[in-house]
C-alpha cells in the first residue's frame, strides 16, 4: 500500500491552548507553531484528557513512523490554538465558532449525548433537529467541513477519518467521494433513539464507508439502523510505552501532596466530573464500607472535560457536579475520605494508579472505559460498571469484578471482596489476568487493525 | 497645423463610447441587483436565470450604442447578431433544446438521483442527470439515456416511495457566500414551516459541487401533507432567496 494522506477530525483537540501565551500568538500569527519548545504544560497548553486523543495520536505518530502514513492532518475545536500547529509529523489545524454560536452547538450535542446515555427522556428533544440551537451546531460542522475541503484541495487527502457524534455531520456536509470512516465512541443502542432522529442520523452515517464502534453489542444494536456502510467492531486502545512506573519516592511524594497517609487504601476513580461517570455511586458504596474499613480512602482524578473547560466551550455543567459531589460527602459524614485531586499530568497520575490497591469505573453508561486498561497496566485490579463496553472484556473474578450501577450496594460488595484481609491471591489473579486482556487494547493491536481497514477503504 | 477644435472632434467618438460603456456597466450592476429582488418568488436558479439575462440584454444595447458612436453601423451589427443566433439555433437544435429542457427539470421535475421513475416505457432508477439526458439503470441492469426534452414534453412517473412527500431544490450558489452562515441561517428560516412540514425530516442540504465561482447545493424539505407541495416550494424558494441577500455581506 502507498503511503496515505490522512485527515483526522475530531471536536477535542490534541492540545489545550489555555491562555494566549506569547509564544502562541507570535508564532499563530506568522502562520504556525512548531513543536512544543518555550511553552509551559499545564500553564500554556495541555494534552487533552479522554480517549479520542489519548488514543488517536499514538495511533497516528505509529502510522507516521511506519510510513503508513505519508502525511497526517489533524482538525479540530479549538478556540485559543493557533490556526495551524505542528508536533511530531502531525499537522494540527484549530477552528472556532463565535461565542455567540457556542452556546447552541453545546446544547445540542449535551441533548444527543444525553439521550443516548439515557440520562434524558426522549420526548422534549423530539423537535431537536428544528431548533435555533441545532442551526448552530450544523454552523459548527459545516465550519469543520469547510476547513477540510480547504485542506483537501490543498493535499489530496486519500482518507477522512471522523470521530465522535459530535462530528457526525461532518462526512456528508463534505460532499466527496472520497472514502469516509466515522468512529462512535459513545455507547450504541438504537432502543433509546427518538423516532424522530433516525431520518437525520440515518443520512449523517450513511455518508461513511465504514462505521467503527466499541463493543459487540453496539454493532449489533447499530445493525438495526441499516447503514449503507460497513459496521466494524474495534476496541479502544492506549499506547503502553506512554506509561511508565514511577519511583517509590515520587509516588511517595504525590501521596502526601494529597493528604494520603502511607497505611492508607485508596481506591481510584479517574473520569471526568460529569454526572455520567458515576463518581456518585463510588461515594455511596464507600459510605456503607466506611466504618468497616477506616483506612479506606476514595481518590476521585478528573476535572472538567473539553466541553466544560474555559479552553473549550465553557459548559459549566462539571463545576456544578462537583458542588455535588461535594456536598454528598459532607452530608454522608466522610470529610477526609473523599480526595478530589483535578486534573493529574501523566506522571501524576501513573502515580495515584501506583498507589492505589484497586480502581473502580463506576459510571452510569461507558462508551468503552480505557482507565480500565490503564489499572491493569499499572498491575491493578478493577472494578467496571456493567454498562460499558468494556464489561464484554471482563469477565467477573478472573480479570475484574463487574457491579451494577444502578445499585450501589453491589460496588460495596465487589470493594469488600478487594479490601478483606483473604483478598491478596483474588487481586493478584485479577492483575494479572487484567494485563493479558489489556493486550487487546494496545497500540499494536489496534494498529494492525486500522491499517488494515485504511487499505480496505483505500484500496477497495 | 491642427486646431484644438479638430483634435477635440477626433476624440468625441471614443469619449462617447467610454460613457456608453460606463453608463452600461453602472446599469449592469444595478440590474444584477434589482432583478433578484423582483424574482424573489421563484426558485434562485430562475433568479439567477433572470439575472444573467437583463445583464446581458443590457450589455447588448450598451455594446451596439458604444460601437455606433465609434461609427459601426448597428443595422450591420444588429444582422450579424441576429444572424449567428439563427445559425447556432439552428445547429445546435437537438442539444441545446435538450440543456435547455435540464435547466427546467432542475427547477420543477420531481424527481431527483436515486429516484426510481418511468418514462416512455422504461422503468428504472436515475443514475445521473447531465446537460443532455437522464440516465437510468434498469432492472435489468440496462443503461437508458432519456433525453431531457423527453422528461419535460412526456409523463414521468416517480415510483420512489414517499416521493410526493419531496421537495427538491437545486439551489447555485457565489463561491463568496459563506455556506456555513447559508445553511444556519436557511436552517432558522426553515423552521418557521415545520408545522407543514414532516417533523421527522429536517431539511436535507447537500453539497452536489464545488468550484471556485460557484457552490451547487439540493436541498430537500419532506412535506406533510401532499396539497401543500405548491405553498411549500413557493414559500421556501422565497425564504431561500432571502437568505441568500441576507449571508451575501457575511464574511467568510
Amino acid at each position: 500500500m502507498a503511503p496515505l494522506s490522512l485527515c483526522i477530525n475530531t471536536q477535542t483537540p490534541l492540545i489545550q491552548f489555555l491562555a494566549p501565551s506569547e509564544a502562541t500568538l507570535r508564532e499563530s500569527t506568522r502562520g504556525g507553531l512548531n513543536g512544543l519548545d518555550g511553552l509551559r504544560e499545564d500553564v500554556d497548553y495541555r494534552f487533552s484528557p479522554g480517549g479520542v486523543t489519548r488514543m488517536v495520536y499514538p495511533l497516528v505518530r505509529r502510522l507516521l513512523e511506519t510510513r503508513v502514513l505519508e502525511e497526517a492532518h489533524w482538525v479540530a475545536f479549538n478556540p485559543r490554538g493557533p490556526r495551524t500547529f505542528r508536533l511530531d509529523g502531525l499537522t494540527l489545524h484549530s477552528v472556532s465558532i463565535g461565542s455567540g454560536r457556542m452556546e447552541g452547538y453545546g446544547k445540542v450535542k449535551e441533548a444527543i449525548w444525553g439521550r443516548i446515555h439515557e440520562i434524558d427522556a426522549a420526548e422534549p428533544h423530539d423537535d431537536l433537529f428544528w431548533t435555533e440551537a441545532f442551526s448552530e451546531y450544523a454552523y459548527y460542522n459545516r465550519i469543520s467541513a469547510e476547513r477540510i475541503r480547504q485542506l483537501d484541495e490543498e493535499h489530496d487527502f486519500d482518507v477522512f477519518y471522523v470521530h465522535d457524534f459530535q462530528q457526525m455531520p461532518v462526512g456528508h456536509m463534505l460532499g466527496t467521494l472520497k472514502p469516509k470512516i466515522f468512529r462512535w465512541h459513545i455507547p450504541f443502542d438504537a432502543s433509546v433513539i427518538p423516532e424522530h432522529w433516525r431520518a437525520t442520523l440515518t443520512n449523517y452515517l450513511n455518508s461513511y464507508d465504514v462505521l467503527v464502534v466499541s463493543a459487540h453489542k453496539y454493532a449489533a444494536s447499530l445493525t438495526a439502523f441499516e447503514p449503507k456502510g460497513r459496521i466494524l467492531r474495534l476496541y479502544p486502545y492506549v499506547d503502553p510505552e506512554d506509561y511508565t512506573r514511577p519511583s517509590p519516592a515520587t509516588v511517595a511524594a504525590i501521596s502526601k501532596r494529597f493528604g494520603l497517609a502511607p497505611g492508607d487504601d485508596v481506591a481510584l476513580v479517574v473520569g471526568r466530573m460529569d454526572p455520567i461517570k458515576g463518581q456518585d455511586r463510588a461515594i455511596e458504596a464507600l459510605a456503607m464500607l466506611a466504618p468497616e474499613f477506616p483506612s479506606l480512602k476514595l481518590v476521585l482524578v478528573g476535572n472538567g472535560s473539553f466541553s466544560g473547560s474555559k479552553s473549550g466551550l465553557g459548559l459549566s455543567k462539571s463545576e456544578a457536579w462537583r458542588a455535588h459531589l461535594e456536598e454528598t460527602v459532607k452530608t454522608a459524614g466522610l470529610g477526609g475520605r473523599v480526595i478530589f485531586t483535578g486534573h493529574l499530568i501523566q506522571e501524576e497520575l501513573d502515580c495515584m494508579y501506583e498507589r492505589c490497591r484497586f480502581t473502580i469505573l463506576p459510571s452510569v453508561r461507558e462508551g468503552f472505559g480505557l482507565v480500565a486498561v490503564e489499572s491493569w497496566l499499572h498491575g491493578k485490579p478493577t472494578i467496571v460498571t456493567q454498562r460499558s463496553g468494556i464489561a464484554e472484556l471482563v469477565e467477573d473474578g478472573t480479570n475484574g469484578l463487574l457491579f451494577d450501577p444502578d445499585d450501589p450496594g453491589t460496588l460495596a460488595e465487589q470493594m469488600r471482596r478487594l479490601l478483606s484481609s483473604q483478598s491478596e491471591p483474588l487481586r493478584a489473579r485479577l492483575a494479572r489476568n487484567g494485563r493479558i486482556t489489556s493486550k487487546k487494547c494496545f497500540l499494536d493491536a489496534a494498529e494492525k487493525a486500522e491499517r488494515q481497514l485504511l487499505a480496505e477503504v483505500t484500496e477497495a | 497645423m491642427v486646431s484644438w477644435s479638430m483634435l477635440w472632434g477626433l476624440f468625441v467618438p471614443y469619449i462617447s463610447a467610454l460613457v456608453i460603456v460606463l453608463v452600461t456597466v453602472v446599469l449592469a450592476w444595478l440590474v444584477n441587483l434589482i432583478i433578484p429582488r423582483l424574482v424573489r418568488q421563484s426558485s434562485p436558479q430562475m433568479g439567477g436565470a433572470a439575472r444573467r439575462l437583463g445583464v446581458t440584454v443590457v450589455a447588448l444595447i450598451g455594446g451596439t450604442l458604444a460601437l455606433q458612436a465609434l461609427g459601426v453601423s448597428p443595422g450591420i451589427l444588429l444582422l450579424v447578431i441576429a444572424l449567428l443566433g439563427v445559425s447556432i439555433l439552428v445547429a445546435l437544435w437537438a442539444p441545446l433544446s435538450n440543456y435547455g429542457s435540464k435547466y427546467f427539470s432542475d427547477i420543477y421535475t420531481p424527481f431527483r438521483v436515486g429516484d426510481t421513475i418511468k418514462v416512455q416505457g422504461y422503468s428504472g432508477k436515475v443514475l445521473e442527470i447531465n446537460a443532455m439526458s437522464t440516465i437510468l439503470l434498469t432492472d435489468d441492469e440496462q443503461l437508458v439515456s432519456v433525453p431531457n426534452m423527453t422528461m419535460i414534453r412526456d409523463v414521468v412517473v416517480n415510483t420512489s416511495p414517499q416521493a410526493w412527500k419531496e421537495v427538491v431544490i437545486p439551489v447555485s450558489l457565489s463561491g463568496t457566500i459563506d455556506l456555513a452562515s447559508f445553511e444556519s441561517e436557511l436552517r432558522k428560516s426553515l423552521a418557521k414551516l415545520r408545522t407543514r412540514l414532516d417533523r421527522r425530516f429536517p431539511p436535507v442540504l447537500t453539497t452536489k459541487s464545488r468550484t471556485p465561482q460557484s457552490t451547487e447545493l439540493i436541498l430537500i424539505v419532506m412535506l406533510r401533507v401532499p396539497e401543500d407541495r405548491d405553498t411549500i416550494t413557493l414559500e421556501v424558494n422565497k425564504r431561500l432567496s432571502e437568505v441568500i441577500e441576507q449571508v451575501r455581506g457575511v464574511k467568510r
